[in-house]
Formats: C-alpha cells, sequence, structure tokens
C-alpha cells in the first residue's frame, strides 16, 4: 500500500466530517516520556531563539552609552522606561507606522491577489512556452537588486515617480516570489480536481475561485505573512525611493536615529520594540490558518 | 463546496493539466485557446513584472558588455568586463565564500526549517507560543542579532567557547575575529535567523497533506520513519522545492547578515559576490563590472536552478 | 509568438534605457543671474537633519540674511547618504546644493561631470583649510565648510584618580607607556567604571585611519603608494597597547559594535585619539544632561623627531548639482556657508569651521563646556593637517585593501609583516 501513496494519489476517499479528531492525531506519544521531553525542549529551543530579542528589548530601556557593553549588561542598572515616551516626541513615529502598514497592507494585497492567479495559469493550465516564462521568473529573483538597482531607478524617474508610494507598491507587489509560491502549492492539489470541475462545466476563472483559493487558505495565509513581513522590514526600497519625511516607512524613521559619527541606539532599539508588534498581531492571525489546516483536510475544501 | 467534484472516480479523462501526457487530438484551436486563458491570468502580475524587475534586469545585462558610470552613456567594450572577471582575484575570493556560504547554509537550513515544521504541526499546548518563537528570530532586529551572536562568539568571555572549554576543548575557535572560522560562524547565524521563515513554508506545505494518507499508512503498519518517508516526504516534494530553490538563490544573494555580522571581515574571509557588487557599483561606480559580476552570479544560480527544476520534473513525473 | 514580442519589447526598452543618456542632463543654465529678490526654494542634500545641528545652524542663518530663501532640506539618510546621493544623480536629480560627505566621493562626482564648477568662488576665498582636497586638475567642484581634524581626548578625573599628570605633547612612546601604566595603576587603585568593567588606559577606535591615516600624516608615507613599510612602527604600538590589556581588543571592539563615545563618556577609557567632530558631541551631551565626564584635549601623539604638531583630518563641503533647479542661487549658498558668516553661524554649535580666524578661535573657546586651558588651545591650532586619504581615481580601490589587512593585522590573523607584503602585493595588482 505505501507504494501506492504519492503526490497524485489525493483522491482517496475523504473521511466524513465528523470522523473524531483524536482518531487523527498521529503526533500520540506512545512513550509517558516523550511529551515532558518535548516540552523541556522546546522551551529551551525557545530561549535560545527569543535571547536576541531580549537584548533588544534590554537595549531599549537603557540610555544610549549603555547599549554596547563589554560584557553585556542583560538587566539594565535603572529602567528607562521614559524612552518609550520619548521617542514619540523625537520623531513623527505614527506617521511612519501608518505609512508602513499602508504599504506593507496595499503590497501584500496586490501579491497575494496577483500572485495566486498567475500561479493558476502557470501550474494548471498547459501552454507553449509556459515553462520558459516560469524560468524567466525564478531567474530574475537570482539578481541581487543592488545590481540593477540604478537601472530601475532611471526607469522610475521618467516616469515621474519617485518619491511616491506607487514606485514602491509598483516595485514590490509584483514579485516573482509570490507566483513561485502560489505555484508550488497549487502544484500539489491533483489535476483531477481541476479536470472534475471542468467537466462540471466550471470555467477557468471559477475553478480558480471556488476550488484553488479555498484550498490554497494555508499558502495564500503564509505567503501574505511573509510578504507582509519582507515589506514592513525592507529599509533599502523605500530608502531609495521615498525623499519626503512625511512619506517615510518605520524602518527609514528608526534610521533617523543614525548620525554620521554615532548612534543612538537605544532609541534605535525602542523603535524597534515597537515595530515588531504590528507584525506579532499578524503572526498570531495568519499562523490560526495552519492550525485550521489540520482541522479540515486540505483536500475537502 | 468543492467536495462534491472531489468525489468523482480519479479515472477523469485527462485533457490539459500538466502533469498529464499531451493527448495526440490536441489541436491548435485548443492550442490557442490555453495560450489565451493562461496569459489572461498571468498579465496581471506579468505587466507589473516585466517593466519593473525584467526590463531593469535586462538592462543590467546589457551594461555587463560595457564601461559605465551612471552618469555618461555607457561606452561599448565587448567582453572585457567578463575576461577581467577571471584574473580578477577579489571575484575569485567573493566566489568561493558564495559558495562555501551555500554549501553550508542551504542543507543545515533545510533540515532545521523541516524539523520545525514537523514539529510543530501537531497539536500541543502552547503552540502559538512556539511557533511564535520560532518565527522571532527572522523579525528581531538585524543589529541585535549580529551584537547578540558575536558576543556569544566571543573567543576569550563568550558562552561558546567557554562551555567548549569545560568539555576540554584547550584552543577553541575565534570565530567571527578569526579567518578560518568567520564563515562557519555566520552561517550557523544565517540558520538560526532563517529557519523560522522556511517553517512557515513547510508548514503551509504540509497542510497540503490529506490526514487519510497517514491513517492508510498507519493501517498498513507503517511506522512513524516509514510515514515521514512515503507519505510526507513526496507529498511535501513542490514545497521542499520551492524552499530549495529560495534558499539556494537567498543564500547565493546573502547581504545584509553578512554586513552586519563581519562585513566581509576579518580581511576578506566572508566577502561574498552581492557585496563585491555593491562595492563595485555604488562604491568604486564601476557599474560596468559590477553588472558583470552580477551577471555571472546570474548565470551560476541560472545552471543550479535548472539542475534542480529538472531534477524535481523527473520525480514528478 | 506572444513571447517574442514580449522579448522584443523588453529589449527595446532596455537598449532605450542604455543609450538614452541616462539623465546626464546638464540643459540648467550655468549662467543664470541672481535675482536678490525673487522668491526661491533652494534644495539642499543633507544627513540625519535632526541628528546634525549644524546643517540647521547654517539654514537659518543664511534664511535671516536672505529673506527671499527657503531652504528645503532633503534629508537622507547618514548610513548609506552615497548610495542614494550615488541613485539620485544618476537619475537626473535636481536638487540644488549637494553636501559632500567625504572627498572620495567628490572626486567621483566632479570627475563624472555631475557637479558644476566653483572654481571662481574658490578663488575668491582665503584661509579656507581643506581647500586643497578639492582640487580637481585646477579646477574647483565644492567649497569645504567644515574641517575635522584629530586630536587626543582624555578624561580628567581618570588622571586625577591614578595621579598622572595631564598630556600636553607626548611622542607615540610616551602615550604607549602612559596607556599601559593607567590601565594598570586604575587596576590597582580600583579605580572602574561599573562593576565587571574594567578602565582602559586608552581606546584605538577599530577605524584602518587611527593607525594609517596618522601613520601617513607624519611620515613621508603613502597610503595610495603601494609600499606600506611607513605603517610597521604605528602597527606594532597598537598591537603592543592592544597585547597588553591597554585598550579593548580589536576584536570585540568590532564585533560588538563599540561606540567609542560610550568608551570615553562612561570613564572605560582615559585617552581617545579621535576626530574634532566629537567635541560638539560632548558639548551637545553635556548640554542635554547625558554625561558629566570632564574632558580636555591635548594635540596627537608625535614621531620622537617631530617638531611641529601634525595630524590629519578631513573636510566636508557643499556643491552645486550640475542639473540645480536654482544653480545661482545654489552658488550664492555654497559661497556664503565657506565665508566668515556661515562659520561663525555653525562655530555656535561647536563645529569647527573650513575658514580660520582668530574671530573664529575665540568664538569656539567661548562656548560654555568647553576646557579653556593652553593645552586644549594648541591641540585646537595644528601646525599641519594631512588629508585623510589622498584622492585618486584608484582611493576607493585601495581603501577597501587597507581596510581588509588592518582587520587581518588587528584581529592577529595574519603576522604583520606579512599583512603589510600583501597590502602591497595586492594594491600593486588588484586596483586598476
Amino acid at each position: 500500500m505505501t507504494t501506492a501513496l504519492g503526490p497524485r494519489t489525493g483522491t482517496t476517499a475523504p473521511l466524513p466530517a465528523g470522523t473524531p479528531a483524536a482518531t487523527r492525531d498521529r503526533a500520540r506519544p506512545v512513550r509517558p516520556w516523550a511529551k515532558p521531553l518535548t516540552y523541556v525542549l522546546l522551551v529551551a529551543l525557545s530561549a535560545l531563539l527569543l535571547v536576541p530579542f531580549f537584548w533588544m528589548v534590554s537595549a531599549s530601556l537603557k540610555t544610549n552609552d549603555q547599549v554596547f557593553t563589554v560584557p553585556i549588561r542583560w538587566i539594565p542598572e535603572e529602567l528607562h522606561w521614559d524612552n518609550f515616551v520619548t521617542i514619540w516626541d523625537r520623531v513623527p513615529l505614527m506617521t511612519y507606522l501608518r505609512n508602513s502598514a499602508f504599504l506593507a497592507g496595499v503590497i501584500t494585497l496586490l501579491q497575494v491577489l496577483t500572485g495566486s492567479f498567475a500561479a493558476y495559469g502557470f501550474s494548471k493550465i498547459r501552454f507553449p512556452g509556459r515553462d520558459g516564462l516560469f524560468l524567466a521568473y525564478i531567474a530574475t529573483i537570482a539578481v541581487p537588486w543592488q545590481a540593477y538597482m540604478i537601472p530601475q531607478y532611471i526607469l522610475m524617474q521618467r516616469a515621474g515617480l519617485v518619491n511616491t508610494f506607487t514606485a514602491l507598491i509598483l516595485l514590490q507587489a509584483f514579485s516573482a516570489f509570490g507566483v513561485f509560491l502560489m505555484r508550488q502549492y497549487y502544484m500539489s492539489v491533483p489535476d483531477e480536481l481541476v479536470e472534475a470541475a471542468r467537466i462540471d462545466g466550471l470555467s477557468e476563472y471559477g475553478i480558480y475561485r471556488r476550488i484553488m483559493l479555498p484550498l490554497s487558505v494555508p499558502a495564500l495565509a503564509s505567503l501574505a505573512l511573509l510578504t507582509f513581513v519582507n515589506t514592513w522590514n525592507d529599509f533599502m526600497g523605500p530608502f531609495i525611493y521615498l525623499t519626503s519625511n512625511d512619506l517615510w516607512t518605520i524602518q527609514l524613521g528608526l534610521r533617523q536615529f543614525v548620525g554620521q559619527f554615532d548612534a543612538e541606539y537605544a532609541m534605535i532599539m525602542t523603535g524597534s520594540v515597537i515595530s515588531v508588534i504590528p507584525i506579532l498581531l499578524v503572526f498570531l492571525l495568519g499562523q490560526r490558518y495552519f492550525i485550521q489546516g489540520i482541522a479540515t483536510s486540505g483536500l475537502k475544501g | 463546496m468543492a467536495s462534491t467534484t472531489l468525489d468523482r472516480p480519479a479515472a477523469a479523462p485527462r485533457r490539459g493539466g500538466p502533469a498529464g501526457r499531451r493527448p495526440a487530438y490536441v489541436n491548435r484551436r485548443q492550442v490557442r485557446r490555453n495560450t489565451l486563458l493562461g496569459w489572461s491570468f498571468i498579465l496581471p502580475n506579468f505587466v507589473g513584472f516585466a517593466l519593473l524587475t525584467l526590463v531593469p534586469v535586462i538592462a543590467t545585462f546589457g551594461i555587463a558588455f560595457t564601461r559605465w558610470n551612471a552618469y555618461a552613456a555607457p561606452e561599448f567594450t565587448g567582453l572585457d568586463n567578463l575576461t577581467r572577471l577571471v584574473g580578477d582575484e577579489n571575484f575569485r575570493v567573493a566566489l568561493v565564500n558564495t559558495l562555501y556560504y551555500t554549501v553550508g547554509h542551504v542543507p543545515l537550513t533545510m533540515a532545521a526549517s523541516l524539523g520545525l515544521a514537523l514539529a510543530l504541526n501537531r497539536k500541543i499546548r502552547g503552540l502559538a507560543f512556539f511557533r511564535t518563537a520560532a518565527f522571532f528570530p527572522y523579525i528581531t532586529s538585524i543589529v541585535a542579532v549580529a551584537v547578540v551572536w558575536n558576543m556569544l562568539y566571543n573567543p576569550s568571555q563568550g558562552p561558546i567557547n567557554q562551555l567548549l572549554t569545560t568539555f576540554g576543548v584547550s584552543d577553541p575557535p575565534g570565530w567571527t575575529s578569526d579567518p578560518t572560522w568567520a564563515m562557519p560562524a555566520v552561517i550557523l547565524t544565517g540558520v538560526w535567523k532563517d529557519m523560522g521563515y522556511y517553517m512557515i513554508l513547510f508548514l503551509a506545505g504540509l497542510q497540503t497533506i490529506p490526514p487519510e494518507l497517514y491513517e492508510a499508512a498507519k493501517t498498513d503498519g507503517a511506522n512513524a520513519l516509514q510515514r515521514f518517508r512515503h507519505v510526507t516526504v513526496p507529498c511535501l516534494r513542490p514545497t521542499t522545492f520551492f524552499v530549495l530553490i529560495m534558499l539556494t538563490i537567498g543564500s547565493f544573494k546573502v547581504f545584509d547578515l553578512i554586513v552586519v555580522m563581519t562585513n566581509g571581515g576579518p580581511g576578506r574571509s566572508t566577502l561574498v559576490l552581492s557585496q563585491l557588487i555593491y562595492r563595485e557599483g555604488i562604491v568604486n561606480g564601476r557599474f560596468g563590472y559590477s553588472s558583470a559580476v552580477a551577471l555571472a552570479l546570474f548565470l551560476l544560480v541560472l545552471v543550479i536552478t535548472l539542475l534542480q527544476y529538472a531534477r524535481n520534473q523527473r520525480l514528478e513525473t | 509568438m506572444k513571447r517574442r514580442i514580449v522579448q522584443g519589447l523588453a529589449a527595446t526598452a532596455a537598449t532605450a534605457l542604455l543609450l538614452g543618456g541616462c539623465g546626464s542632463g546638464g540643459e540648467a543654465a550655468a549662467d543664470e543671474t541672481l535675482d536678490p529678490d525673487a522668491p526661491v526654494t533652494l534644495t539642499v542634500s543633507v544627513w540625519n537633519l535632526e541628528g546634525t545641528p549644524e546643517f540647521g545652524a547654517l539654514f537659518d542663518a543664511y534664511e535671516a540674511a536672505h529673506p527671499n530663501v527657503t531652504i528645503e532640506p532633503v534629508d537622507i539618510l547618514a548610513d548609506d547618504y552615497p548610495t542614494k546621493v550615488t541613485t539620485m544623480l544618476a537619475g537626473g536629480d535636481s536638487t540644488d546644493v549637494i553636501t559632500m560627505k567625504n572627498v572620495i566621493d567628490y572626486a567621483r562626482y566632479a570627475t563624472n561631470g555631475q557637479l558644476a564648477d566653483v572654481s571662481d568662488l574658490a578663488e575668491e576665498t582665503s584661509d579656507l583649510a581643506g581647500l586643497d582636497a578639492f582640487d580637481q586638475d585646477g579646477s574647483y567642484f565644492a567649497l569645504p565648510y567644515r574641517q575635522d581634524f584629530w586630536v587626543l581626548f582624555y578624561n580628567k578625573a581618570i588622571f586625577d584618580a591614578v595621579g598622572e599628570e595631564y598630556p600636553t605633547d607626548l611622542t607615540w612612546d610616551e602615550y604607549a607607556e602612559l596607556a599601559e601604566r593607567i590601565t594598570e595603576e586604575a587596576a590597582a587603585a580600583g579605580v572602574t567604571p561599573a562593576e565587571g568593567q574594567t578602565t582602559y588606559g586608552t581606546y584605538q577606535h577599530t577605524w584602518r585611519s587611527t593607525v594609517q591615516a596618522i601613520a601617513d600624516a607624519q611620515t613621508d608615507g603613502d597610503q595610495l603608494s603601494g609600499d606600506y613599510e611607513f605603517f610597521a612602527p604605528y602597527y606594532e604600538r597598537a598591537l603592543e597597547l592592544q597585547d597588553a590589556g591597554a585598550t579593548l581588543d580589536f576584536s570585540t571592539a568590532s564585533t560588538q559594535k563599540i561606540s567609542y563615545r560610550t568608551m570615553f563618556t562612561t570613564g572605560q577609557a582615559a585617552m581617545l585619539p579621535m576626530g574634532s567632530w566629537f567635541i560638539a558631541g560632548l558639548l551637545q551631551a553635556e548640554a542635554a544632561g547625558e554625561t558629566d565626564v570632564d574632558w580636555g584635549i591635548a594635540p596627537m601623539p608625535q614621531a620622537e623627531d617631530a617638531d611641529e604638531v601634525t595630524t590629519f583630518g578631513s573636510p566636508t563641503a557643499f556643491a552645486v548639482n550640475k542639473n540645480a533647479e536654482n544653480s545661482a542661487a545654489a552658488r550664492d549658498f555654497v559661497a556664503w556657508a565657506a565665508s566668515e558668516e556661515g562659520a561663525k553661524a555653525i562655530t555656535a554649535i561647536g563645529v569647527v569651521p573650513s575658514l580660520q580666524s582668530d574671530a573664529i578661535t575665540e568664538a569656539y573657546f567661548a562656548l560654555e563646556g568647553m576646557p579653556t586651558d593652553e593645552t586644549s588651545r594648541a591641540a585646537f591650532e595644528p601646525d599641519e593637517v594631512a588629508l585623510e586619504m589622498p584622492v585618486a581615481p584608484t582611493t576607493s580601490q585601495v581603501d577597501q585593501i587597507l581596510n581588509e589587512e588592518h582587520q587581518n593585522i588587528m584581529t592577529g590573523s595574519v603576522p604583520l609583516e606579512d599583512a603589510l607584503a600583501t597590502m602591497a602585493d595586492r594594491v600593486q595588482n588588484e586596483v586598476g
């Protein structure tokens, strides 16, 4: 039986919707010590993963002169909570957060929409030149941005788009990353499913909207999450294209504390801690979809 | 809603799916119809992509055959830039370092992120917390990452070397301040930082695997390892392919991490290709040569991607 | 077929982009006359406007003297200033005045024909320190308004605590001995900045200039020459200080991103060779109540046989963009910033202007918080200020090589003699 299992055999009759979750719990530990051990390991690992973040929080509560010391002081001598107040006066943080949220939101939306739409064309419709075009997509990912930054800027300058949000949205909303990610996900959806829908008389657009989209919620969620995080944290794009201070994003705003000869690292870390919060919210919202995916089998839609 | 169509027998006639062999009766009209349909899906994304990425990238490759300072009109120099690459010691060092980073970073990150995804793709208490923790390295300020890891790596006072010393290592490595160990140190930090990112992709991929397959395998008496090999691995293949390609490309393009961790040093021990592209272009103002380095990097990645693509196509059919 | 069309389109667009001359405009009228009353909005590229008070001081003073002019700063982040300016100029940007953060980038913009010739303005000036650095075959494309040079900062409290005399005119050997002595004495006397921390005799920052530029200035060596034996005594001293534990070691300082400012203001280093820009930083921090360190300045340590004080430094300048929208107004601003009035405006906030006169020095030492002892005054007027790094088309490449080998030497990865030989070898073979 196991030999028959492959990615294309997904049409195994689905279980009735009411199957108790317990019978599906493939991770049920057999040995009594397995579960506590897993927890110990996971907690230890989490600690290791969170150490730099802890440093970041600690630095955000220090004065600039105390941020970099040898040896590192993990708990500040005195806690400068006022940093979290001062920063709002020092820079227009609200404007920066709003700009970042706007850009990340619009870019994520466009990326998810056009990316998943194009991915359908790349995975479920066969036409000449398709694979070559797809390779061109992937191949451009391989060119570092530093290499084509100047030609791209000249293009934007001539189009009169420099120093507008439009420039950044156009640059980042159509990246090959989203197309590639969604295409791979659609590849794992059995063609038989699409065929059956075609026979039922659904148009390709209908199949995309009524079958593929609902099926690919976890992938859409991960694409949205990663795009949001990348856009939110992007520095070079906004730096090159946005000049007016009222268009600046949070990452640009934080670098404002870097001077020619010295930097106010306490403020930078304070701002960084604040800037992580929206990402956390998006993450906590988005990752629910991965759990839901487990509960309702990917194939039952 | 889709379940009604799903219950149809698997033997539904194949028409034009990518996996199916192309049937002989597909005629020209069918091809034209499919082409139009396909393009109608791709076009909204393609317009933006072509204008703003493809065109500048192609222009860059054109510039690789010129001498250009970004201001005056470029001067065509034929293959000069490319022949210069061959004898350029900086290029050789950066290429070797980039390959070193990639060879170390790709398999380790792959294993770590898949391991994390498998561990966190189950119902356990505090799941949201553990997943968030795993994603944190990716969203922590890169400056904080550099400082803390460099502290951990500190040759005399760092905890890593203190641990090594207690285990009897008499001469522990100097990590980021030692040319021999700087690259392994950067690779390790890179894995730590990226694994949460790729974990997300694997988690999404794991959702595509129907639990029924595991049930069936279990009924057949397959143990956990066998289920992993015969269910998880094949079903996850599209995701694995994606992660592999993105990781490979990401490793070849590594920039930010190196800049904050070592900035290419000590000496040239961690100088990578994208840093060289940046230096030659923006810093030295030799955009022709900088583009030639980019072209070389591109061709290298293209060959590797094509190999992986071909291998993937073979495995999928 | 469609694909071919797309490819064709892409290729055409690419060619157009390539052959289009790429923003080398130059249409701006250089002979435009200046109407002193017409309202003008002058755009000036600056870095980190909020954290660099000299810009605000200059702009306010200029606007006060020229009511018809409104200055609109184009604020660019300090970290990647050259990246953005290079990109902007390549795109044909029309910002009027471009601030030249360093001489190397200036040389590149000037030779590429991106800046307007201001030689006539340069001729009218006198006593402008650092002007020579902007000489491009007899023409000038920028005028310096500030000139920084290196001095030796010291922490009076630490000197008092260990009972050492304040430094006045040290030689390098005396400096090294003093640093080692203070480190030992501080440890013996229990002088520590905070628990678990050490008071070092000095702090040598990680930049290569700390060793190489001063060696260039004080010997007849040349950093572009491809022969680096003249670095040897300076490196030997730097390594000896590090081995003796009299300064924080290079590896730790560079990987932990140690700030020289923190080392000095928190009392972790008794001495600090550093640029004069740090004076303004200290004055500002004191005014804001961030530090109460009691400091003074002395001339940089000198070679054994030196009979005058030689240090190094680098000027900062304003240039007129060739594509400037208001080139006449821009020229006026550049000339004004380099004049007595411009110098006064930045002196008021502790920045060292290019223009030097007794009046300026008086005004400088009258500043609140400024040490007024004789040594500090002497340090402020060195006999010779060499350019930090000579300017030539190969400068940035040589700079990278010297920097890489500097790391190899200071981390102890490569023995000094070998690294100096490699340096010479690489500069002779790789640059060009």
